[in-house]
């Protein structure tokens, strides 16, 4: 029996995915010049829908996850040069004034032309993956191997801060090993399903005024909807099916997705376990010599021994023993 | 039988990994387990019971006790005291079923939800050989007699070549300005162990003006093996008893979400601010399970619900 366990139930896993999800909003925008060129995106995401499912061959599936744009504008834009024409005054004897004669320019505008497109509307993408927990131990005493691939990425990562180093000390590292990704970068079922019932929407909503009839009919518009993004998504569901029952990405795009992820799965852990532990920090302490010097007592570790991560389809499971 | 069958979060500790743990935190800070005069520092062989000790401690070289005042000699005309050491040797926990340690019969078997703990003191005295005594009686006498310090009427007699007050070494005075005891040179120690037993429950609760649920430790029964008469050891035992639920067992409180997971504080960490609030609540007894805190297969369990309020 370990000495220390802890578990969590798929339906836990399931709320928190939830409120994880509708937690996580991103905001981008940025624009450069390029000589008379200006080209700049505002982008403004969220998710939505997936589900998460435990399952009995030690697997978490993350699935149709909708990453939805509010916004997703480009801007591109040209300066051209400013022209002018006119201008200028002729000198005139007294008593008659001089005679200015009017200037126009054309292009004064910075930028003078520019498109800022909002494609929100038709980008829409969704995400399936499956992975499971595996567990390693760092021994910080073992130099790593001569070619370490891994070490260059973790490089790379560590110097964007994206990271922490790996530490001089042993560690248990806990990785999520993905068994495939679907990443649909255009998700066509969701996309139209979108177009027409926002369409729909707006026209119901432009010829009848607010009450039963309408909500009726924008309800019957939904169901709509929703029997045409499934009926579109079907080819993806056999994708994702066989995907997932041969673990391995169909498709060009998911394929590289995979390795990436793989790649990650194997070099950078999600979680990490100091080995030992400390359970007390270490302290400055004025009460331990009766002449009240103060003394750094070290801190109190112990030894983790056994770590464990397993999943089953009730149920996630984290298992460690106290080292003697 | 999935661990989560009633519950959302489920964390379990057994009480061989407590007493590990406890054993590492003796053998890396024996400072919160051994007490005595800083006499000991030269003299560790003079323990009542030898300890060991992680090297990283004698590396650092960290004190191996708490340094304490020698225990005064109470109406010495000096502040002279005896060195001693005080050792707590032994801690161990056994949760339901008994099966790490005994139980004294006043105590009886262990009860079903129950925990039982084994804590075993020693405290060694040193005690004055005679020729130290006799050595030290007349210069005691002399000097009260010196500052006219006699029970019994004034002593019109002046005893010369004695000083007439007492000026403690450099040494003896401490940062904090106290004069320090001086101990009487020590040879050998005598020593006495005792060995406490209690018993006690867990039971989750509030504390007044937290919004936490907290986990608290209760003591049901104390006892102290073999001490004599009786009436003393009812007065220790009920002593210790107080001591244990007014001054020890309060400091020993664990928040909820710290025994399994602060999830609010998991997701700050990972720098992500929650629409909704997460928390946790025990489950319900015996609605969701039969026991909670529960106490059994030599396991300490927590259930645990997750409540997810506010936003959308």
């Amino acid at each position: 029996m370990a000495d220390l366990t802890v578990a969590v139930s798929e339906s836990a896993f399931q709320r928190l995915f939830v409120v994880l999800r509708d937690s996580i909003r991103w905001e981008a925008q940025d624009s450069t010049s390029f000589g008379p060129f200006t080209a700049g995106y505002h982008v403004k995401g969220h998710l939505e829908g997936g589900s998460v499912d435990f399952r009995s061959d030690n697997s978490v599936l993350v699935d149709e996850l909708d990453v939805r744009w509010d916004m997703f504008q480009f801007t591109l834009g040209l300066d051209i040069p400013e022209i002018c024409v006119g201008g200028g005054c002729i000198d005139m004897p007294w008593p008659f004034p001089d005679i200015c004669l009017p200037r126009w320019c054309v292009f004064s505008a910075n930028p003078d032309v520019s498109i800022s497109p909002d494609l929100a509307a038709f980008v829409a993408q969704e995400l399936s993956v499956a992975g499971r927990p595996v567990v390693r131990y760092y021994d910080a005493s073992i130099p790593p191997p001569l070619i370490d691939p891994c070490g260059l990425l973790r490089d790379l990562l560590v110097n964007a801060s994206v990271i922490d180093p790996f530490p001089d000390h042993n560690q248990w590292h806990i990785f999520l090993n993905p068994d495939f990704i679907d990443l649909d970068l255009f998700d066509f079922a969701d996309i139209v399903g979108n177009l027409i019932e926002n369409a729909l929407t707006a026209a119901v909503t432009a010829l009848l005024p607010g009450g039963w009839v309408r909500d009726l009919i924008l309800a019957i518009i939904g169901g709509i909807a929703d029997f045409i993004r499934w009926l579109l998504d079907i080819p993806d569901e056999i994708d994702e099916w066989l995907s997932d029952l041969f673990n391995i990405s169909f498709g060009l795009g998911d394929l590289l997705i995979q390795l990436v992820g793989e790649f990650f799965g194997a070099c950078v852990p999600l979680i990490r376990v100091d080995d030992p532990l400390e359970v007390l920090a270490k302290e400055i302490s004025t009460s331990v010599l009766l002449s009240g010097s103060p003394v750094e007592l070290v801190a109190v570790t112990v030894p983790v021994r056994n770590l464990f991560v397993r999943v089953d389809d009730v149920e996630m499971v984290v298992q460690a023993d106290v080292g003697g | 039988m999935p661990f989560t069958d009633h519950s959302d979060l489920f964390g379990a500790v057994h009480e061989d990994g407590i007493n590990r743990l406890v054993r590492h935190i003796m053998r890396q800070r024996p400072s919160l387990f051994n007490y005595a005069t800083p006499f000991f520092h030269n003299n560790a062989g003079l323990f009542c019971v030898k300890f060991e000790v992680d090297e990283r401690v004698l590396k650092a070289k960290n004190p191996l006790f708490t340094e304490q005042e020698p225990l005064p000699i109470l109406g010495a005309p000096v502040p002279i005291g005896l060195n001693f050491c005080l050792q707590l040797t032994d801690a161990q926990i056994d949760f339901h079923p008994g099966n790490v340690f005994g139980l004294p019969p006043e105590l009886g078997a262990l009860p079903a939800q129950r925990f039982a703990l084994r804590l075993k003191g020693c405290m060694g005295i040193d005690c004055p050989s005679k020729e130290i005594i006799d050595e030290l009686l007349p210069l005691i006498e002399r000097f009260l007699v010196s500052q006219q310090q006699l029970a019994i009427g004034e002593i019109k007699e002046r005893v010369p070549g004695i000083s007439t007050h007492y000026t403690p070494p450099v040494a003896a005075v401490d940062n904090r300005e106290r004069p320090r005891t001086i101990p009487l040179p020590t040879r050998q120690l005598i020593c006495f162990c005792l060995e406490l037993f209690a018993v006690g429950h867990f039971e989750w609760g509030s504390v007044p003006g937290s919004q936490q649920i907290w986990l608290k430790t209760r003591l049901d029964g104390l006892e102290i093996v073999d001490m004599q008469p009786n009436d003393m050891e009812s007065a220790i035992e009920c002593y210790l008893t107080t001591v244990l639920k007014l001054g020890i067992l309060p400091r020993l409180i664990i928040p909820l979400e710290k025994m399994v997971l602060d999830v609010n504080k998991e997701f700050q960490e990972m720098g992500l601010t929650l629409g909704r609030t997460v928390t946790l609540q025990p489950s319900a007894v015996p609605a969701d399970v039969p026991n909670n805190p529960a106490v059994e297969e030599d396991q300490l369990k927590a259930f645990m619900k997750l409540i997810i309020t506010g936003g959308a």
